[in-house]
């Protein structure tokens, strides 16, 4: 069990709910969830969540572009890609730009446990 | 981990996509260079695909993919958003349509989609039926394939989004707060009327601020249930699309007014009938291209539906450039159904004359289509129409087009009515369905024939007497004022002579049951404040 405070941004509602349930069950405070880079960095504003799931592909925003900004309001909040299928030549970008690790959609629990133990959670 | 719990929310969210995802093909299909359309619809599919994948229901997953990838070719430039290639993205959006459904009904049995799939992946330009634009025509632009660096693109954010600001509320619990609010505003007139009654109980103050928060409330429960007309709207662009293709016309269609709020009752009960000017104005308003060439038309034809608010009603009108209605011939088509007799059809105004299209069995397409033309939509069109105390106006003129006007109230079950007293009995009619109301004196009073009329503003209004189109006996008092309410029925202004007007008051509308509802005129009952029951009329219906 972890008492870490996570970020899930993800357009998909039902994405953001998968995954918060899997985080809660682990013991994880979900602290905020975005659906857009705006709001992303609005809710930075007033948080510092320890961990945050970060979808690479947002209505607004890319999100290389996006991780580059919140590197830069949190360089200590911890970022997990969240990708797709094909989308290896970004997640290897976002990987170099600061990303800590990444997890293939979809979501299983196996696979986020495997992602939190990368960060030493 | 158990995932039938999200079945709902994959649901409702994959139809937000696929909605949204048709939209945009049929803006490409206006504007194929619109590179950030191409790019909103990539991420459709690819959101799609990963709930898909993740609820394991592979079918989905595997066809969103195959579109995914069909786009990202777009994309790259490899290929045009070419009129074929937008055939088959929608025949895959239709398909998956058709496996959410399965879904939602928690059937295991999905549609195949392993040819389309096929289709999808080996999708060639070349071999695809010729189409009038050319793949890969000028409309792509060079070196479009960096458009993964491209910045963020503004003008395309999704309405189905949520935010934490929201929650999701089942319906049902929103018509519990409309009864509820509306069971409370009874409450308060019975209240008020005791109050009345008993002096010196200082309840008045008590009483005002009652109202007020009731009123405030009634706003909010009435807010909660609005639904943008976007709601129904946003799937007429492609159904107008499908028509037009299908007939070979060319059609522009444009939607004014799309963020303008309605009651979601008013807006379910609006989508068909909408659905059936629309397939009216393709099938029959509209020409074909060689005769709209030949009328002197250039271009394609336009079909519009505008949305406006006013007071408290929100207007929609559907207007079309096609061929319009002839008054005359519309008039000869019913004498020959048998619907009206000479006479009868020669004193109709232009008005009523277009009205007739409303007429049950009445159909002036030369060939009946499997689009529309039975003679039964326009029928069904005024009956919804009226049935929500609103009021349809067709115009029209021949060569040029014809224009429809749907006035509805924006909310149904809460209303301010005028109250008059007619026998033992209380009518209620919406004031928004009130030109006016008068006193007249006896003299003002003339007859003609078996008719009565009176003048107002300069014009012969007919009037006739409620009391005897509700069945009521009537006491004439010789010497008295005739009170009379004026509505306009139709295009025509009537007078209906009543016993009694009570004046004005808020009345909460419920719908009436078997075998009352089954009374012509009749829309719903009310209870007020000192325990009436009221009759909600339909003057249109009465007459």
């Amino acid at each position: 069990m972890s008492n870490a405070t996570v970020m899930i941004v993800d357009d998909a509602l039902f994405m953001r709910n998968i995954l918060g349930a899997i985080l809660r069950e682990k013991g994880y405070t979900v602290v905020a969830e975005a659906a857009s880079g705006i709001e992303t960095m609005k809710k930075l504003h007033d948080c510092t969540p320890d961990i945050i799931f970060l979808d690479i592909i947002l209505p607004d925003a890319n999100g290389i572009e996006l991780l580059d900004s919140i590197r830069k309001v949190k360089p200590q909040a911890k970022v997990i890609l969240c990708s797709a299928i094909g989308q290896e030549a970004i997640v290897r970008k976002g990987l170099d730009l600061g990303a800590r690790f990444y997890v293939q959609k979809p979501f299983s629990p196996e696979k986020i446990a495997e992602a939190l133990e990368s960060l030493g959670e | 981990m158990d995932m039938s719990q999200y079945r709902d929310l994959f649901v409702s969210e994959s139809k937000g996509h696929i909605q949204v995802f048709n939209e945009l093909i049929v803006r490409l299909e206006d504007n194929a260079a619109d590179a950030a359309a191409v790019d909103e619809l990539f991420r459709h599919a690819h959101s799609l695909k990963g709930m898909a994948a993740t609820m394991q229901y592979q079918a989905v997953a595997d066809l969103a993919h195959c579109m995914e990838d069909l786009l990202s070719r777009v994309r790259s430039g490899e290929l045009g958003f070419t009129p074929a290639v937008a055939d088959i993205l929608l025949e895959g959006s239709d398909v998956l349509a058709a496996m959410v459904a399965v879904i939602e009904a928690a059937d295991s049995r999905l549609p195949d989609a392993a040819d389309l799939v096929k289709r999808l992946a080996g999708f060639n330009p070349a071999e695809s039926a010729p189409s009038p634009q050319p793949a890969g025509g000028p409309d792509t632009e060079p070196g479009s394939g960096d458009r993964e660096q491209a910045g963020p693109t503004t003008d395309h954010k999704p309405h189905h989004t949520d935010s934490f600001r929201s929650v999701r509320v089942k319906t049902e619990t929103l018509d519990r707060l409309v009864n509820i609010t509306g069971e409370l505003i009874t409450t308060r007139y019975r209240l008020a009327d005791r109050a009345l009654r008993c002096e010196g109980a200082q309840l008045e103050e008590p009483l005002n601020r009652l109202s007020m928060l009731l009123r405030e409330l009634r706003d909010e429960v009435f807010q909660a249930r609005m639904l943008p007309f976007s709601f129904v709207a946003d799937r007429f662009p492609r159904l107008v699309r499908d028509l037009s293709r299908k007939q070979g016309k060319e059609i522009l269609f444009q939607v004014e007014g799309k963020e303008i709020e309605l009651d979601r009752g008013t807006l379910e009960e609006i989508s068909e009938p909408l659905v059936h000017i629309l397939r009216n104005a393709v099938d029959h308003g509209m020409e074909m291209p060689e005769e709209r060439l030949a009328a002197g038309k250039s271009g394609p034809g336009t079909i519009r539906i505008a949305v406006s608010r006013d007071k408290d009603c929100v207007n929609i009108v559907v207007s079309d450039d096609g061929r319009g209605m002839d008054p005359l011939r519309l008039a000869a088509r019913a004498v020959e159904k048998g619907l009206l007799s000479r006479e009868q059809a020669s004193a109709l105004t232009r008005h009523e004359a277009f009205m007739l299209i409303c007429a049950p069995g009445f159909s002036t397409a030369e060939t009946v289509s499997d689009i529309s033309g039975r003679g039964v939509g326009m029928d069904a069109v005024r009956t919804a129409v009226h049935g929500l105390g609103g009021g349809l106006v067709i115009e029209s003129e021949a060569g040029r087009g014809s224009r429809f006007l749907l006035r509805l109230p924006i909310s149904v079950s809460i209303i301010h009515a005028l109250l008059v007293e007619c026998g033992p009995l209380t009518v209620a009619f919406p004031v928004n369905a009130v030109k006016r109301t008068i006193e007249l004196r006896d003299g003002d009073i003339f007859g003609e024939r078996e008719q009565a009329f009176f003048s107002l503003d300069d014009r012969q209004v007919p009037l006739r007497s409620l009391n005897r189109l509700l069945g009521q006996s009537s006491v004439p008092d010789p010497g008295a004022l005739t009170p009379a309410v004026i509505i306009e029925a139709g295009g025509v202004v009537t007078g209906l002579a009543a016993d009694r007007l009570l004046g004005q008051r808020e009345i909460f509308v419920k719908p009436l049951g078997i075998p009352l509802c089954r009374i012509k005129g009749v829309t719903g009952g009310a209870i007020t404040g000192d325990g009436r029951i009221v009759y909600v009329m339909d003057a249109s219906a009465l007459l």
